[in-house]
């Protein structure tokens, strides 16, 4: 294991359980199993040709257009469905921008990833997610300065140059369980990766 | 005022042993884990509503070293320094192994991990400077 390189853990790791069950999975049972560095630099190594080109800014506009409305006004956003992404969970303390110390760990192995050569020129969207209780409007803004909050966090604290990093909130908009619109597996953050930094 | 400039002090020392000694470097994720472990109940009573960017933490639990726990202020001490020491030995990497890549790694392209796993794979045969700089950037 330890002189094949990541490159070879990475071959095994995309054949194996591990991998599988991490994108398999609902989000909730992925994550009650401990996230690794591995697992998120496998998971989000860059597709080589990207096949969709992100701008974060009208993603921010489209969702800022239709608050309330779903997913079915999103189109700008359903386009991210088909790019190489991950759903991590990190949690916040009540109402705040403050991430909780026990999520503290998942940030480090987010910058772990994201310092390693493998993604290296990779650009990063950070989305943040919230259910649907209370109002529309506030979830989305609560939602963008978490994922500010941890974007904030990954280009000071740890370094990621802040140009590889674009943070997003759409809210309730786009929920993990659509069923349950109210569960705790649809506050949720989404890295995805959009492709070589220019 | 005094405790705090013994923090700066001892940030300084150990920022500086480490540079110097070459100790093996933990991960960002490690690190955090035992930030939360020694500082998390201090953090949620001090520095609740603060976050993890632009130092707010750190300084907060600065600010309160008279009442945060001594493991904690320790804790932070090494966490800085291992943050610091693990980004220090991930950006020499390139220099370091310079001349192991132009020897054993010639025509592999240069994108990507492909260098790093060409000068993983050849382990035996590269110097053991870049070996190290490889195994403290935590990328073995």
């Amino acid at each position: 294991m330890r002189n094949r390189g990541i490159r070879g853990m990475a071959a095994r790791l995309a054949g194996g359980a591990v991998a599988a069950a991490l994108l398999l999975l609902p989000a909730g049972q992925a994550m009650a199993q401990a996230l690794t560095a591995e697992q998120l630099i496998v998971g989000l190594q860059g597709p080589g040709t990207l096949t969709v080109a992100v701008d974060p800014r009208a993603l921010a506009a489209e969702v800022q257009a239709n608050v309330g409305k779903g997913a079915a006004a999103l189109p700008t956003w359903s386009k991210l469905n088909s790019l190489t992404q991950l759903v991590v969970d990190i949690n916040f303390q009540y109402d705040s921008v403050a991430i909780v110390p026990g999520s503290y760990r998942t940030i480090g192995l987010i910058a772990d990833a994201l310092h390693h050569p493998l993604l290296q020129r990779y650009k990063f969207l950070i989305v943040g997610h919230t259910d649907a209780r209370g109002d529309p409007g506030y979830n989305l803004n609560l939602s963008l300065k978490r994922a500010e909050a941890i974007r904030e966090a990954l280009a000071t604290t740890f370094a990621v140059a802040p140009d590889r990093l674009f943070a997003v909130g759409v809210g309730e908009e786009l929920p993990f369980d659509p069923g349950n619109p109210d569960a705790a597996v649809n506050r949720r953050v989404q890295l995805v990766n959009i492709g070589p930094v220019d | 005022m005094l405790r705090r400039k013994f923090v700066a002090v001892a940030l300084a020392a150990a920022v500086l042993t480490m540079g110097t000694a070459q100790a093996a470097t933990i991960s960002f994720g490690d690190a955090m884990s035992v930030m939360a472990r020694d500082c998390g109940a201090d953090v949620e009573k001090y520095c609740k509503n603060l976050n993890l960017g632009n130092n707010r933490i750190a300084d907060c639990l600065v600010q309160n070293q008279d009442k945060v726990s001594p493991v904690c202020i320790n804790t932070l001490v090494a966490v800085t320094a291992s943050l610091k020491q693990r980004l220090a030995a991930q950006a020499s990497v390139v220099k370091v192994c310079r001349g192991d890549a132009a020897r054993r790694c010639t025509g592999v392209v240069q994108k990507d991990a492909h260098i790093l796993d060409c000068l993983i794979k050849a382990q035996r045969h590269v110097t053991n400077k870049c070996n190290a700089a490889i195994t403290d950037a935590g990328w073995r």
